[in-house]
This record gives structure tokens, sequence and C-alpha cells, in this order.
């Protein structure tokens, strides 16, 4: 059910639900992501790029779980995806797990912005939060300046 | 085959810049008059109240970071742009809750500077906590902007550690 005071019916659910698939698209390719960001790191660092996939497989079920209760068909994962660069050493797949992160922290953002339910923002405040805190490592390791971002899936203004 | 990373869709980011204000204020004053404010952009006068308080949870928090800065002088330059950051954040708030006035309680002082960034990390903790429950209780921009921070504020206290 909707909550009250932010309207209820299908219209909102289904803004909600939208959001939530471009949430699961983005989980999908941090999962195949940190699949490449693990093997550019040396042997001893890649308890990071695991544990970070770990918690997007994590997510995603939650999503899936959440959509098919509302007998919504999620989208699958793709076989592969497109690098936005190569790969070829640590701080490229640092700076790869960077924009995984920023990616999934952006498509939170945008359910935060739909959701109807209390439950969904619960859940999408705690996936923003865990892209943003492994963000802030993966910036230290690629060498960024600065590591955090204020305003963590916003558009800049 | 798909790229790795999209960007947020464009909807998004126009809508929340424009409609970041309670009860679509925003919307107005741009001249985006030609649609009503969606139901996540409607605001309960409970949520308006707890936007305010949230400006007041920044404001403290901003005062924590000068008084941090105040008591070891190293961390205040260390902590330079995460101070700058808590600023920025407040600015957002702000100008997501017109008509706020500064309504902070004081943050107090830290008891020695050997004590400044622990002190300091417990303040960062703190105002992410209430950021991310009063998430919960909004919707739409506000809920957005609130979580932004909140995530934001937890990266601080990572970097802080």
């Amino acid at each position: 059910m909707a909550d009250e005071g932010t309207g209820e019916g299908a219209a909102d659910l289904a803004a909600e639900n939208d959001a939530l698939g471009l949430a699961l698209a983005a989980e999908h390719a941090a999962v195949w992501g940190y699949g490449v960001v693990g093997a550019a790191l040396a042997a001893a660092d890649r308890g990071t790029a695991t544990g970070a996939e770990a918690a997007h497989r994590d997510v995603r079920d939650s999503v899936l779980t959440l959509l098919a209760q509302r007998s919504v068909g999620p989208a699958a994962a793709e076989g592969a995806y497109a690098l936005p660069f190569p790969v070829l050493s640590p701080v490229d797949a640092a700076a790869l797990a960077v924009v995984l992160e920023d990616g999934t922290a952006a498509a939170w953002v945008r359910v935060l912005d739909q959701a109807a339910e209390r439950g969904t923002r619960e859940l999408a405040v705690e996936a923003l939060t865990g892209a943003e805190v492994r963000a802030v490592g993966w910036r230290t390791t690629a060498g960024r300046t600065p590591v955090t971002k204020a305003l963590p899936g916003l558009p800049p203004q | 085959m798909s790229p790795l990373a999209s960007p947020a869709p464009r909807e998004f980011s126009r809508r929340t810049l424009l409609a970041a204000s309670a009860a679509g204020l925003a919307l107005v004053a741009a001249g985006c008059t030609s649609s009503p404010p969606d139901e996540r952009e409607r605001v309960t006068g409970e949520q308006a109240d707890e936007l305010l308080g949230q400006v007041g949870v920044q404001e403290t928090l901003v005062a924590a970071y000068t008084a941090a800065g105040a008591a070891d002088p190293a961390l205040a330059g260390e902590v330079a742009d995460l101070a700058a950051q808590a600023g920025e954040q407040l600015e957002r708030l702000r100008a997501a809750a017109p008509g706020a006035t500064p309504s902070s309680t004081s943050p107090g002082t830290p008891p020695s500077p050997a004590e400044a960034r622990p002190w300091l990390r417990a303040q960062v903790a703190t105002a992410a906590t209430s950021h991310a429950t009063a998430c919960v209780n909004q919707s739409g921009a506000r809920a957005a902007l609130l979580g932004s921070i909140s995530a934001g504020l937890r990266g601080q206290d990572g970097r802080l550690a």
C-alpha cells in the first residue's frame, strides 16, 4: 500500500516499479563489472572487489524478490556490457569500480525520488549508502580527489 | 551490448533540480507551472516540519566542523573539503525548505584536541542517521535529497575513520 500523504494507486506503484527496474539493471551491471574489477586487481586486493560484488548480489536479489511479489517481470542481466574504458591495471580497476558504484547510486536516488512505499525508501537509502561508502574507498585507490561526494547520486546543480 | 553504467534519465535530473523544494514552490519560481507537482511532491505539514528539522541538524554539523577545526588546526586543514561539502549540503537543504530559519543546537566542543577527530566523526554519523531516518518519511525530491546527503555523510564518516 502506498504511504499516506503520498497518494495511492497503480500509477504511483508503476513509477516506483519502473525505478526499481532501472536499479535492478544497474545492480546486474555492477555484479558483472566487479568480475572485471577483480580480474585486474592483485590477488591480495581482490577481497574488496569480492565483497562489493556480494553486496550488489544481495541488493539485486532483494529487488528481484520485491518485483516478484508484485508480479512484475524483472529485466534479466545481459551476457556482457560495454566497458567505459580499457581496464588494464589496478588503478583502472578502481576507476571502473567508481563508475559502477556511482551508477548504482544514481539509480537508487531515482528510486527514492519515485518511491511510493516507505519500505522501498528504506531499501533504497541502504543501497545508496553502501554504494557511496564503497565508492569512497575506490576513489582513494584510483587517486581521485575529492574522495567523498556531497550529494552522491544526484546530478550536479 | 549495453554500456556498463547508464546515466540517470534526463527527466529525473531536471525534476530533481526543479522540484527539490517543498510543495513545488521551486517549480513555480522557475516558471515551470505547465503541470502540477505529482503526489510525491505534495508535502504534509508533518513532512515540512521534519524537513525544517533536518536543516537544523545540518547546521549543527556545519558548526561541529568549525568547532573541531578550532580545537585541532591540523584537523581543520585535513577536513576542509569535507566541511565545504557539509556546507553545500546545507545550502541544498535550505533551498528545499523555503523559509527555514536557523534553528540548530550547538554541537558543543571536542573534549580535547586529541579527541577532535572521533568527536567530529560521531557528529557526522549522528547527522547521517538523522537524515536517513527523515528520508524514509519523505517522498519525491525531498526523499532523494535527504537520502543522498545521508549517504554522502556516511562516506565522510568512512574517510574520517
